[in-house]
């Protein structure tokens, strides 16, 4: 894992994280976004540099407003960077057209949501299925595993509205596993949940992390965070801290 | 999952919203396929009608040719009389095969209010009528009566049977022959010879219209300009049964042409309706769209969402349209008919499935034009502006 220092922004400095041994899966250079709010510029992201290797498990924490979600956005291909550059398993993002993003989305990142963004006409197996939809893939059988994986095979034909939040949110997991994803991006994963939940659905990203999947989730739970193997702090849009979380 | 089931279940959201759209289209598409339908039972009505007819021309006191044809075929009292003495200068023109000389009459019975058309005519009427089965003879003696098959049927007549006949109170007549069923008016009609018919009726020596036959009907507009020109011309309306019957389908198609025209209007507005409400649905799942984006939708798959959702809407209407339009067609059979000045009695609206696939084809054009707006617009919402509609941020 390598980070610029928010100390010395326009250094090239590069530390090094202790144990790097895999392949890197996200290449952050500088990225930077700045939205315009009428005559006003709001810096969300300012000149964020990290690397993320495959099988880690990395928690971007921060306040309210510090560029944790446009970060998130920017590292699912759902936002380009107003400047900088953003490397997605060693391909270069920054020029690509929408259509292979979405391509690259669809192969290499999962994204699960805070308010879970399950449709709620569909039933929880149809919810699961939706991205194959998408790329034209049928792995029926493969979503009856996924759903046994994350608890939630009695639920199969249920809809959104007859779940709890920890089974609508483990929904979303698989959902967003059902491509096979290297990286699964979560925003605030435990938000909407009461504790019991959250820590079930904590469980579950441990769980797939310990499978092999990399992990990248926005959170303000400290429980969450701790969690986490490595933490990236960000304040006001820059990265003030990337660490590695000491486990007991 | 099927792309399909996706696209049901977004328009099963909001039920009333996708069946009051759907039914904007389907008062489209029932309209035209009545229309369709009616030109075209129109079109057969009046073939048939001239078939069975069998004779090319009309000859009638003078008057609207329209109604002379209509009473001719159709049975009635006739306002007017010809003399028959026209008749001999009929038959001896030039291109006449037969000539039937006719006397007409309704009445009515005044308690139950049920009318019996007399028609008086002679053998040479079996000479125009080439395609009518009698079971037994045409009238020769006095009392001889030729009974259309329904009027035989409705008062339970058998041949050789005496009887009263109906509304003229007194006289009797011996059932000749029975008419075997012509699916026409001849059906209902009870013929006597023209000489009592003349007698009953008080009309001596007078006819109320001749079908006139030619040996040759594509010499039709030289015999109709011999017929007028002729000492009795000027007494008498000569109509090319022919020419009347496309006239009268002029007269249609032109309505029809209208009707097209108010029909294209209300389609667009129903087009449009589509358009609307399937762009307020995606402006209702704007999130939902950006969530769709995260998770592997390309903009395509979303144009391809909407699209469908549109055609799928269409689709509904044309169902419930043309279910609806063949439900009314006997409704609206009995409405054309009390208000056309001249109808054939066959069905009027004659539904083809050819022409509902039409409808369906016109219908999912009409969707594929609506949909483009809100499914371009679809594909093109940035997917994090998407999701950040009704999230607060």
């Amino acid at each position: 894992m390598e980070f610029r220092s928010p100390a010395e922004p326009d250094s090239e400095r590069i530390i090094s994280t202790p144990g790097k041994a895999a392949s890197t899966i996200v290449e952050a250079r500088g990225l930077t976004k700045i939205y315009s709010r009428g005559v006003e510029q709001v810096r969300a992201l300012d000149d964020v540099s990290f690397t993320i290797a495959e099988g880690e498990f990395v928690a971007i924490v921060g306040a309210s407003g510090a560029g944790k979600t446009t970060l998130l956005h920017l590292l699912g291909c759902m936002d380009a960077p107003t400047s900088g550059t953003l490397l997605l398993q060693g391909e270069t993002t920054t020029n690509l057209s929408d259509a292979a993003l979405t391509r690259l989305r669809r192969q290499t990142v999962g994204f699960v949501f805070q308010h879970f963004g399950l449709i709620p006409t569909l039933t929880v197996t149809e919810n699961v299925l939706l991205p194959l939809l998408f790329s034209r893939r049928k792995m029926r059988n493969y979503a009856a595993e996924l759903l046994e994986k994350v608890g939630l095979t009695h639920r199969s034909n249920h809809r959104p509205h007859e779940l709890s939040g920890g089974e609508m949110q483990r929904t979303a997991i698989a959902r967003a596993l059902i491509n096979s994803p290297r990286l699964l991006l979560a925003d605030e994963p435990t938000g909407n949940l009461d504790t019991a939940n959250g820590e079930a659905v904590l469980e579950l990203l441990q769980r797939l992390n310990a499978d092999g999947l990399t992990v990248i989730v926005v959170t303000h739970n400290p429980i969450l965070a701790a969690s986490a193997r490595r933490q990236i702090t960000l304040h006001d849009g820059k990265l003030v801290s990337d660490s590695a979380n000491i486990r007991p | 999952m099927t792309w399909l089931r996706l696209v049901l279940q977004n328009g099963a959201r909001r039920k009333l919203r996708t069946l009051s759209t759907a039914v904007g289209i389907a008062l489209a598409v029932g309209a035209l396929f009545s229309l369709v339908s009616f030109q075209r039972g129109y079109q057969i009505g009046m073939r048939d009608e001239l078939d069975k007819l069998g004779a090319h021309i009309l000859i009638a006191p003078k008057g609207c040719p329209y109604d002379a044809a209509s009473i001719a075929l159709h049975g009635a009292s006739w306002p007017c009389y010809l003399k028959a003495d026209y008749l001999q200068r009929v038959k001896s023109t030039e291109g006449v095969a037969e000539a039937s000389p006719m006397l007409m009459n309704a009445l009515t019975d005044q308690v139950s209010g049920s009318q019996s058309v007399y028609v008086g005519a002679n053998l040479d009427l079996l000479g125009v009528k080439r395609a009518w089965k009698i079971d037994g003879a045409f009238p020769l003696a006095d009392t001889d009566c030729l009974i259309g098959s329904s009027i035989a049927k409705a008062m339970h007549l058998q041949k050789g049977q005496q009887f009263d006949l109906p509304c003229l109170k007194g006289e009797t007549g011996s059932v000749s022959g029975i008419l075997q069923s012509t699916q026409g008016a001849d059906d209902t009609f009870i013929y006597v010879t023209l000489a009592r018919a003349q007698k009953l009726f008080g009309r001596p020596e007078e006819l109320t219209h001749i079908l006139v036959r030619l040996t040759d009907p594509d010499k039709l507009d030289s015999v109709v300009a011999a017929l007028r020109g002729c000492e009795a011309g000027m007494d008498m309306n000569v109509v090319p049964l022919t020419h009347l019957f496309r006239t009268i389908q002029r007269m249609v198609n032109s309505t029809r042409l209208l009707l097209l025209c108010i029909l294209a209007v209300g389609t667009l507005v129903a087009g449009a309706g589509v358009g609307n409400t399937v762009l307020m649905a995606v402006t209702e799942r704007t999130r939902e769209i950006g969530i769709m984006r995260a998770i592997g939708a390309s903009a395509k798959d979303i144009f391809l969402l909407v699209w469908l959702e549109t055609l799928t809407i269409c689709a509904l209407g044309w169902g419930i349209g043309i279910v609806g339009a063949m439900l009314g067609a006997h409704g609206i059979e009995v409405w054309l008919r009390a208000r056309l000045p001249f109808a054939p009695t066959g069905t009027l609206v004659h539904p083809e499935l050819g022409t509902a696939l039409a409808c369906l084809i016109g219908a999912l054009l009409l969707g594929s034009v609506a949909g483009l707006l809100p499914a371009w617009r679809a594909a093109h919402f940035s997917p994090i502006e998407a999701m950040r509609v009704g999230s607060g941020v």
